[in-house]
C-alpha cells in the first residue's frame, strides 16, 4: 500500500504527474476525435438520406467498412500506410527521407474516421425519427430553409441523437487506448510504461482504470445535461 | 515540351538513381527502444529513459561521434515504424532471429541473455534451482540431454510466455508436447498470472526473471534449470536497422567491438542486470 502511494504520488519518484498528463492527452484526443467524427458522421448521414444514389452509396460503403474492420487495423493502416504514402509522394517531389504524421494527428484522424461511421448511424436514425409534419409545418409558416433547420429540425434531431452520441463517446474513450500502439503516450501507454518500468503492473493498471472511470463519469454528467436540455418541452412517460 | 522532357528525365533519374548513390555516413540518428522493459530499457517517473540499453546507446553514439535521439515506441509498432523510417535503429532487447532478418537487418549481438524457466520452489522443476548451466542450442547433444531431463518435471504444467517472441517459439518447439502454453502480450501480464496461480511456470530471459522474482510476491518462486541460447533465440540481442543502411551497420558493429573489448558492456551490464551479458565471440 505504501508502495502504491509512493508510486502514484507527486513527490520525486512518483508517477502522479505523468499519469495526470496522460489522462489529459486521452481526454483531448477523445474530444478532438469525437468532434471530427461528428463532422464526418453528419456529412455521411446527410449523404445517406440525400436523393443522390451515388452519395448515399459512398456513405453506406464508408459506414460498412469502418464499422466492420477492427479499429486497431484502421489505426495501423492510417499510421504506417500514411507515412509510406507521404514519404513516397515526398520522393516524387524531390524530398528525401521520412515524412510522417505526428502520432496525435494520426490518432485524432483515426478516431474521427471510426467514430464518424458510428455517429452517421446515430444521426441517420435521429433524422428518420423526426416527425415529417413538423418540417412541413415549418415550411408552411414560410420559414426559410436555414431558419427551419435552426428552429425546428436541429433541436429535434439532437433530441433523438444525444443518447446515441453519448454511447459513441464511451466507445471513443475506449478506442483512444488503442492509439497507444503508434507511440502516443496517452493514459494506456503511460500505464504500460509505468508497469514495465517499475514492475508494479497491478498498481498502474488499477490507477489507469480509476482515471478512465473518472473521465467517463465526468463526461457522462455532461451528456445527461445535454439530454435534459434537448428534451425540454417534451412530456415524459 | 523540351522542359517537360527534362523534368520527366530528372524525376526518372531520381527514382532509379537513388539507391545506386554511395551512402554517406549519417550525422544524426534516432534510436528507438520500448521504454517499458526494466532493467534493459525503461522510463523513470520523470519520463526519462533509463536502463542498460539506454546507457549502451549513449556510449555507442559517443564512439561513433553521432548525435543521437533516443525515443520510446510500443513493442508492436517497433519493426513497422523502423521500416517506414520513423527512426533508424532499434535497441529494445530484440533477439536477432531468422524471421526478423527477413524484414530488417541487425548488428552483431551486443548482449547474450539466456532464457530459462521460473517455477515455484516446491514444484518438481524447482529441484533444478540454482543451475548456472548455459546451453547453446547448436550443441544438439547437450541440448537434447537437458531438455529430456526437464520434460518429465514439466509434464502437464501451464507455461506463460510473451507472444511473438523467441521464448514462445522455443517452448512450442521443445516442450510443446508436454506442457500447455499460454501466450501474453507483455511479460508483466504473465508475471501477474504466475503470482495469481493461473499458470505454473514462466519462460523468459533469465535477467528479466531475476528482476521479477526479486519482488515480495514471488519469494516462493525460483529460476530453475539451465539457461538456453543460440538456435531459435538467434545470435543474441542486437541492434535492428533497415536493410539498406549498410554504412550505419558497419559503424555500429565497430563501436560494439570496441565496447566489448574495453569492458564497457560488462560494466553497464553489471550495473543494470547484475550479471555479465557480454557476448562470447
Amino acid at each position: 500500500m505504501t508502495d502504491a502511494i509512493r508510486l502514484l504520488g507527486f513527490e520525486s519518484g512518483g508517477w502522479g504527474f505523468a499519469l495526470l498528463a496522460a489522462s489529459l492527452v486521452t481526454l483531448v484526443l477523445s474530444v478532438a476525435g469525437f468532434s471530427l467524427g461528428a463532422a464526418i458522421g453528419g456529412l455521411a448521414a446527410a449523404a445517406r438520406v440525400s436523393q443522390s444514389r451515388l452519395l448515399a452509396g459512398i456513405a453506406d460503403g464508408y459506414g460498412t467498412i469502418f464499422r466492420g474492420v477492427p479499429d486497431l487495423l484502421t489505426i495501423y493502416l492510417l499510421y504506417f500506410g500514411g507515412s509510406i504514402a507521404l514519404t513516397t509522394v515526398g520522393r516524387w517531389i524531390g524530398l528525401n527521407g521520412f515524412i510522417g504524421l505526428p502520432a496525435f494527428a494520426t490518432g485524432t484522424f483515426a478516431i474521427g474516421i471510426i467514430s464518424g461511421a458510428y455517429q452517421a448511424e446515430v444521426f441517420r436514425g435521429a433524422w428518420l425519427a423526426l416527425d415529417r409534419g413538423q418540417v412541413e409545418a415549418a415550411y408552411a409558416y414560410g420559414m426559410p430553409h436555414r431558419l427551419a433547420l435552426r428552429r425546428v429540425i436541429l433541436p429535434q434531431l439532437m433530441r433523438h441523437a444525444v443518447p446515441g452520441l453519448s454511447n459513441v463517446w464511451q466507445l471513443v474513450l475506449k478506442d483512444s487506448a488503442l492509439i497507444s500502439v503508434i507511440g502516443l503516450v496517452e493514459l494506456m501507454r503511460q500505464a504500460q510504461i509505468g508497469a514495465g518500468s517499475t514492475r508494479q503492473p497491478f498498481i498502474f493498471y488499477t490507477a489507469a482504470a480509476a482515471l478512465y472511470f473518472i473521465i467517463a463519469s465526468a463526461t457522462g454528467v455532461l451528456f445527461r445535461r445535454g439530454e435534459r436540455i434537448t428534451m425540454r418541452g417534451v412530456r415524459r412517460g | 515540351m523540351n522542359n517537360l522532357r527534362v523534368f520527366a528525365f530528372a524525376v526518372f533519374g531520381m527514382l532509379c538513381g537513388m539507391p545506386a548513390l554511395a551512402q554517406d555516413a549519417p550525422k544524426a540518428i534516432t534510436i528507438a527502444t520500448e521504454g517499458a522493459y526494466a532493467p534493459w530499457n525503461f522510463t523513470n517517473a520523470q519520463g526519462k529513459l533509463e536502463g542498460l540499453e539506454v546507457d549502451l546507446a549513449n556510449d555507442l553514439c559517443a564512439r561513433m561521434k553521432l548525435s543521437c535521439t533516443i525515443v520510446a515506441q510500443d513493442w508492436d509498432g517497433l519493426i513497422p515504424a523502423l521500416t517506414v523510417g520513423k527512426f533508424d535503429v532499434i535497441m529494445a532487447s530484440m533477439f536477432i532471429t531468422d524471421k526478423r532478418l527477413e524484414v530488417i537487418n541487425f548488428t552483431q549481438p551486443y548482449a547474450v541473455d539466456p532464457s530459462g524457466f521460473a517455477v515455484a520452489k516446491d514444484s518438481e522443476l524447482g529441484k533444478l534451482a540454482g543451475s548456472t548451466e548455459r546451453i547453446k542450442l547448436e550443441d544438439e547433444a547437450a541440448a537434447r540431454a537437458a531438455i529430456d531431463k526437464m520434460k518429465p518435471l514439466l509434464k502437464g504444467k501451464v507455461v506463460g510466455v510473451q507472444a511473438a517472441t523467441a521464448n514462445a517459439e522455443f517452448v512450442k518447439k521443445y516442450f510443446g508436447d508436454v506442457v500447455e502454453i499460454r501466450e501474453y502480450k507483455t511479460t508483466e501480464q504473465h508475471d501477474l498470472d504466475l503470482a495469481a496461480g493461473r499458470i505454473d511456470a514462466l519462460f523468459a530471459q533469465q535477467t528479466a526473471l531475476a528482476a521479477t522474482l526479486a519482488k515480495p510476491e514471488f519469494t516462493t518462486y525460483t529460476v530453475a534449470g539451465p539457461g538456453f541460447f543460440g538456435g531459435v533465440f538467434g545470435k543474441g540481442t542486437g541492434a535492428g536497422l533497415r536493410k539498406e543502411d549498410k554504412v550505419l551497420k558497419d559503424m555500429l558493429n565497430k563501436a560494439i567491438d570496441e565496447a566489448i573489448a574495453d569492458g564497457t558492456i560488462k560494466k553497464i551490464s553489471m550495473k543494470w542486470v547484475k550479471t555479465d551479458v557480454t557476448p562470447v565471440k
